[in-house]
């Protein structure tokens, strides 16, 4: 064996086992930058943050106001009933008929009518389609208008603070009126959004979300599936361009503005085209479009638009519940 | 016959390839090493079970759906696992208790020079 192979060989063993003579450059490479570890005294967090607890508040207004007495007359009244509605919850659970009985009064002729004469009086292949948009649509108008609604309220209350931070301040409640009470800093993992890898995977995959989500609205009435879980397809597609691209590039084609109007649109076209059975006493009344051949796109009346209602109310709210929540605005 | 035995073994070896995930989940201690196994191993595994399914259900329009899935799962997962890594580095301050990290603003500087 040469020398040459020898000193390969041991520079070899030192390089695998770490502990040969090091050159130049590694000592460069290995020397880490210091640390700066987040040091903050919790004297000064103490006094920094803090403030009057929900307890100590309601303690000095009742001292002020006088109202000792009231209030624990309020706090016992209180207590009872609870426990008095309570206890009559518990015992209407006990007179409940037993789970899974076949002469409970919610296995009735509802059920058989629904399955034998479903399909030909909707023509809605999917039964569950047919009676959450045809039999029971007023209920599903319900249900979305409380997405919607719980979604405009969120927004009210964040818009208009937003609009009192424009006034000049009130030196009286400056806390409250600093411009930036409601925008919070920006977590420290969102300050930089140039993901290169996140794009471009929301670049392949936001076409194939959105032609899925339309997918699922569309034959809403044929397979399973429909405006609510479509349209929650649709906003994971708006969701995930928000994280890829930013909040910029949403607003570019949706925004405030054309939340309101393409949900409120869509819930309006959605009450006008059934509420008129709920005004003639609940009859079932038809529709005007002829129900057309079982198992067609463009059949079963009424349910297809107030499936694509439905999805484009799910989809907008519940994009906007994210950007709310996480960005203060939609 | 064939198919079943050849759909058998890749059923078998997602298994493994989970349970190896399973264990690193239990086995490791922090949170970048355990991503790192559920990254790795559930993508692995989740492409040899489908595999497996696609050959007991032969060509046809559900083993299409299958391979539909598992384009999706690829380009999905990865991309979830690495997001979640990069929150973890960004927000824990302790982390260089934990390995040893370049910071990224120096890591640019050093390839700019």
């Amino acid at each position: 064996m040469n020398d040459g192979l020898k000193k390969f060989l041991l520079d070899f063993y030192n390089w695998v086992t770490g502990n040969g003579a090091r050159t130049e450059n590694e000592d460069a490479m290995t020397e880490l930058p210091p640390v700066l570890p987040f040091t903050m005294e919790p004297d000064k967090i103490q006094s920094r943050f803090h403030e009057k607890t929900l307890q100590e508040r309601r303690k000095d207004w009742i001292n002020l106001h006088g109202l000792s007495v009231f209030s624990i007359l309020y706090r016992s009244f209180s207590i009872i009933t609870c426990v008095v509605i309570v206890g009559l919850l518990l015992i209407t659970v006990s007179e409940l008929p037993p789970f899974g009985d076949e002469n409970n009064p919610a296995n009735n002729e509802v059920i058989d009518r629904y399955i034998k004469l479903g399909g030909n009086e909707t023509g809605a292949q999917n039964i569950v389609a047919g009676m959450i948009l045809d039999y029971r649509a007023f209920d599903t108008f319900g249900e979305s208008a409380v997405l919607f609604t719980g979604a405009v309220s969120v927004l009210m209350i964040l818009s208009a603070a937003r609009r009192k931070n424009d006034e000049p301040k009130n030196k009286l409640h400056s806390g409250f009126n600093d411009r930036n009470f409601l925008k919070r800093a920006p977590p420290i993992h969102e300050l930089k959004d140039d993901d290169a890898i996140l794009r471009g995977v929301a670049s392949l995959s936001i076409p194939a979300i959105i032609l899925m989500g339309c997918v699922v609205i569309i034959n809403g009435h044929l397979t399973p599936g429909g405006g609510f879980s479509g349209g929650a397809v649709l906003s994971t597609a708006l969701i995930l361009c928000a994280n890829a691209y930013g909040f910029k590039k949403v607003h570019e084609f949706f925004n405030e503005r054309t939340y309101i109007f393409s949900s409120s649109s869509a819930l309006l076209i959605y009450a006008l085209s059934k509420g008129y059975s709920f005004f003639t006493g609940a009859n079932h009344i038809e529709s005007g479009i002829p129900i057309g051949t079982i198992g067609n796109i463009f059949s079963a009346g009424l349910i297809l638009p107030l499936n694509i209602c439905v999805g484009i109310i799910v989809a907008g709210t519940l994009y906007g519940v994210y950007a709310l929540f996480s960005e203060g605005e939609i | 016959m064939i198919r079943i035995i050849i759909g058998g073994f890749f059923l078998l070896s997602g298994l493994f390839a989970l349970g190896i995930a399973t264990l690193g989940m239990y086995r490791y201690s922090t949170m970048l090493n355990r991503v790192h196994v559920a990254a790795k191993c559930d993508t692995l595994g989740a492409l040899f079970m489908l595999i497996g399914l696609i050959i007991f259900s032969g060509i046809n329009f559900f083993s299409l759906k299958l391979f539909m899935v598992l384009l999706f799962l690829w380009l999905s997962n990865p991309v979830a696992s690495h997001l979640i890594a990069r929150a973890e580095v960004r927000t824990n301050t302790n982390l260089h208790e934990v390995c040893d990290f370049i910071e990224q603003e120096n890591l640019k500087d050093d390839v700019n020079n």
